[in-house]
């Protein structure tokens, strides 16, 4: 059993809102409840928070940073406990929230503030929408490499915070590697940045990593700037079907090769199937080739080669057919307004991925299972309800592989039932020390996140 | 430079000495004066400090022992590599124990199915590639001490190289740690997966230059050798076209592997010294540039960067694809920090960023900076990502040259903070730029930072006075200088 460590927010009493002063610095038109707003919140947060919890009175949405700031220093002399958000996509993600007395959306923080096409970064406010960002990127043929979940709703913000990315990883790195300076507000109210605009800078704490995938439990992040990457002129697929010991060779094989895939996911068979539209009872591995077109050519016909001469099957995606394919595979692993699915990241060795997908064939044969062939991290996501042992067992096969299990989206019952986070191990305590440090009344996002914090 | 020797202060150090020795073994411990020197600075060999001692520890539980004396004596205690920081990061702190992992040098594991590798810190980079280049790997951060500097110190800094435009730098490629706390106390960060769940300690820890503890094991990311490699070597008539090339290179969506510019003085600094026959003197400015992947690819990328090199107005591209060819055009560009030794008896190298497009301006300026300051600054740079290595030549004899010198240095990274880039961009700040750090940071930034040194190392012994600014280090004007001991190692 594990235990939630709740003495950095004690007192689950509510603290009442001051309405007048939100609304004297944010504008009245910013300050509203959860119905006003729109009804979506006041689900997000009947599932973020579980039963019984009072839900927070209010919701601010500050179209500025100094405004965002002064709702913080508002919120830090009355003790109101603040939920931060952008859009809300991935409110329900992390542990449950124990308190929460005030919602702050960046979602009217949405200005571009400079996309310096030359120098291949750009800086926006964290309340710009993901998509609309890859729509003024890909005006200049650029784009940022992540594939966060709900792409159309979530904002950057909210990308950085849950550290969400996909497949991209394989050529491109995490959020992490993608982020070259932020500004937030802390705890107390005051606005601070690390790192810069400009793709090389050690000066300083790299504050950025540190914030990325802190699920709103250390301040919150206003602007940002990221690193993004020239669009390639071709693009191409290949889905590989076919037996498992097979597939594994053509993952050893294109790793040791001189193949350079942007993506290359292992799936589960029912992820495949729905793929596919054809019932396969096998894993299928699936490679993406970004380049200049002659090396996109070559390389998918060394797969399919490779494919072809351990008798597997091998399908060449372009176009329009190769989009579609992507998006599905992302709808399936993180559905919008899809409350009931049970979404996990995983990680495991690279190598121990077929051994994974063996235990998850046996244990939940209907999961939707992902995971990247050279980091090892990934998605399980169920579309029926599943039990809190099934999740236990399957998050101890991920950590006897040095890997983990992270419950993101679930029912409350299931969140009460475990610790979605699981152990961190020995840096736990440094972990909570550095929340009490930016945090020290425990008032952000209490209990989101790993142990409790 | 030697400072004035210190007060001999009240501590006791003969018990002190003995808990080492108890802990560490006689082998482990020097205290002797004359064995001490050649601790009393880094690369950075103008900022000098006798430690009260240096220790040897071999594994993560003698660090332990040894930083558990120092926490209980509230002793300051100072990791070192190899020493070859740019940036005064190793420079012993008063009174202080110095902690070298050069015994820590073995690779603990090597791991090719999941393409990683696990070192003490002590390790020299390039074991590194060695140890899985016969299976076709490599570990991509190269800076160019890469045969004498350690992981350890590679990860404090999170240090930089010349191939680190498209692969990333340090950071992007350590997925995990065991640090020895300032308290003493031994913690695993990050594993052998990325985005470990918790806050990423490894992210944050890279590039915290000794201040937050000492990394006794790092695990680290390889990553397969490209199956070919083009160097091209273009010279331009004006530096401006030069830098045109660059930008047009990225606009045209390829990332070569390394982009690095030379300016004229640098030209001829070289062909003084290697003679390679292959920079042309009368350049304004030369373009190298290295085109990685399938050969099919490699060929095609080295095509249209001399289709760009051309239509901006390059005189003349060379390319190479085998690896001697390669090494000879890369050679000049390898020399051009010695080379600076022999255009004069010293100079400075300075380690700022700027956005990429504001590289004509920025070179502009400097040279004016130089004009106005009386001093010839030749330009070496890692063009691709805008980190500029303006190296100012100057002889140190002549009274009051070297404070000439580091106030035009000063000059030169405010300029590159204006413009919007950065006051380091690899070499770390250290004892060196802490002062400048004002001129990028305001003080609810510098206090924010100063929240995780104060999470990790409350009673402030972890290499105490680096990388912040205080009232007392920053009266004085920062100073720094080029690294005598190291002119036979070209640096980037
Ligand atoms: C000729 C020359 C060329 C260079 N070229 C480059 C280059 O191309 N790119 C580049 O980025 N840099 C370059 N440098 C700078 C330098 O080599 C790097 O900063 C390097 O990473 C330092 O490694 P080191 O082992 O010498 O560290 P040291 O100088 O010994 O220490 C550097 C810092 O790391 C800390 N430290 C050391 N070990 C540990 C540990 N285990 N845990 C925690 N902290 C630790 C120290 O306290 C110090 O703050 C060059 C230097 C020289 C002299």
């Amino acid at each position: 059993m594990w235990e939630r460590e709740i003495e950095m927010h004690q007192s689950l009493s509510i603290s009442p809102i001051n309405w007048q002063e939100l609304e004297a610095i944010a504008g009245a038109e910013s300050v509203k409840t959860l119905e006003q707003a729109d009804p979506k919140w006041s689900q997000a947060i009947a599932r973020a928070m579980g039963a019984g919890l009072q839900p927070p009175q209010a919701i601010v949405f500050p179209d500025s940073a100094e405004k965002l700031a002064e709702v913080m220093t508002c919120a830090y002399k009355q003790g109101w406990r603040v939920l931060p958000c952008g859009a809300g996509s991935k409110l329900t993600w992390g542990g449950l929230i124990q308190a929460a007395d005030l919602l702050v959306s960046t979602a009217r923080l949405n200005r571009l503030i400079d996309h310096a096409i030359g120098d291949l970064t750009i800086t926006a406010e964290a309340g710009v929408r993901f998509a609309d960002l890859q729509h003024q990127l890909a005006q200049a043929n650029q784009f940022l490499a992540l594939d966060p979940a709900f792409a159309e709703q979530a904002t950057l913000g909210g990308i950085v915070a849950t550290a969400d990315t996909g497949s991209l990883r394989q050529r491109y790195g995490g959020v992490r590697d993608m982020l070259l300076g932020i500004s937030f507000v802390r705890a107390d109210g005051l606005i601070a940045k690390a790192g810069g605009r400009v793709v090389k800078n050690v000066a300083g704490y790299d504050l950025m990593k540190l914030f990325t995938g802190s699920y709103g439990t250390l301040g919150i992040v206003t602007q940002m700037t990221f690193r993004v990457y020239p669009q390639s002129e071709a693009s191409e697929s290949v889905l590989v079907q076919g037996e498992v010991a097979a597939l594994e060779q053509v993952r050893s094989t294109v790793l040791r090769s001189g193949l350079t895939p942007i993506a290359m996911d292992w799936l589960s068979p029912p992820l495949a199937s729905q793929l596919t539209d054809a019932a396969t009872t096998v894993p299928a591995l699936l490679l993406k080739f970004q380049a200049i077109a002659p090396s996109v050519t070559l390389q998918v016909q060394r797969v399919k080669e490779l494919a072809q001469s351990l008798q597997l099957a091998a399908i060449g995606l372009t176009g329009d057919l190769e989009t579609q394919l992507w998006q599905q595979l992302q709808t399936h692993l993180a559905a919008a307004n899809q409350p009931d699915q049970t979404i996990c990241k995983v990680g495991v060795l690279p190598a121990s991925a077929t051994l994974w997908f063996q235990q998850l064939e046996r244990l939940a044969p209907k999961g939707f299972g992902q995971i990247h062939a050279a980091s090892g991290l990934g998605r399980l996501v169920f579309t029926e309800p599943v039990e809190a042992n099934l999740l236990l067992t399957l998050r101890r096969f991920c950590q006897e592989h040095n890997g983990f299990l992270t419950v993101l989206q679930a029912t409350p019952a299931i969140k009460q039932q475990l610790d979605p986070w699981g152990d961190v191990g020995t840096a736990l305590s440094v972990m909570q020390l550095v929340k009490r440090q930016f945090d020290p009344n425990g008032v952000l996002s209490p209990g989101r996140f790993v142990g409790g914090i | 430079m030697l400072a004035p020797e210190k007060n001999a202060t009240q501590r006791n150090w003969q018990p002190i000495i003995q808990e080492f020795i108890t802990v560490l073994g006689e082998k482990g411990v020097v205290r002797r004066k004359e064995e001490l020197l050649v601790y009393e600075c880094d690369g950075l060999t103008s900022y000098r400090n006798r430690p009260a001692l240096v220790v040897f520890p071999r594994s993560t539980e003698e660090v332990s022992q040894a930083i558990k004396i120092c926490a209980r004596h509230q002793l300051p205690f100072v990791a070192r590599g190899s020493g070859t920081g740019l940036s005064g990061g190793a420079l012993p702190e008063d009174d202080s124990v110095l902690i070298v992992t050069s015994r820590m040098n073995r690779i603990l594991n090597i791991d090719l199915e999941n393409q990683q590798v696990v070192v003490q810190p002590g390790v020299i980079n390039n074991w590194v590639t060695q140890a899985v280049s016969g299976a076709g790997f490599y570990y991509a951060p190269d800076p160019s001490s890469q045969i004498i500097c350690s992981i350890g110190g590679n990860v404090a800094e999170n240090s930089g190289g010349v191939h680190c435009l498209k692969y990333g730098v340090t950071t992007n490629h350590v997925l995990g740690l065991k640090l020895v706390l300032p308290t003493g106390g031994i913690v695993d960060v990050g594993g052998s997966l990325p985005e470990m769940p918790g806050y990423d300690l490894t992210g944050l820890f890279v590039g915290s230059e000794g201040t937050l503890g000492i990394a006794t094991e790092i695990t680290l990311k390889i990553l397969k050798t490209a199956e070919s490699i083009k160097v091209l070597l273009a010279d331009f008539t004006s530096v401006e076209a030069a830098g045109a090339t660059v930008s047009d290179i990225i606009g045209a969506g390829i990332i070569p592997g390394g982009m690095e510019m030379m300016d004229n003085l640098s030209i001829n600094a070289v062909e003084d010294v290697v003679q390679t026959g292959c920079y042309p003197r009368d350049a304004a400015a030369v373009l190298l540039v290295e085109v990685d992947g399938l050969a099919i690819e490699a060929e095609e990328n080295a095509r249209r960067v001399e289709a760009l090199c051309y239509q901006n107005g390059a005189r003349n591209v060379q390319m190479a694809t085998d690896p001697e060819a390669r090494l000879t055009l890369w050679k000049g560009r390898k020399a051009a920090f010695a080379a600076m030794g022999k255009m004069a008896p010293d100079y400075y190298v300075q380690d700022g960023v700027i956005p990429r497009t504001k590289l004509e301006y920025v070179l502009g300026e400097i040279t004016k900076l130089g004009e106005q300051f009386g001093y010839y600054v030749a330009n070496v740079f890692h063009a691709g990502d805008g980190n500029l290595h303006p190296l100012v030549l100057y002889d140190n004899a002549q009274p009051g040259a070297l404070e000439q010198v580091e106030a035009l240095g000063g000059e030169i990274l405010k300029l590159c903070v204006k413009v919007g880039g950065s006051i380091s961009g690899e070499h770390g700040i250290g004892a060196d730029k802490r002062c400048y750090m004002p001129e990028m940071f305001s003080e609810t930034d510098l206090e924010t930072m100063q929240w995780v040194r104060q999470v990790f190392d409350p009673d402030r012994i972890a290499n105490p006075t680096k990388i912040f600014p205080t009232p007392r280090t920053c009266g004085e004007a920062a100073r720094s200088h080029a690294a005598e001991q190291f002119k036979e190692i070209e640096r980037f």
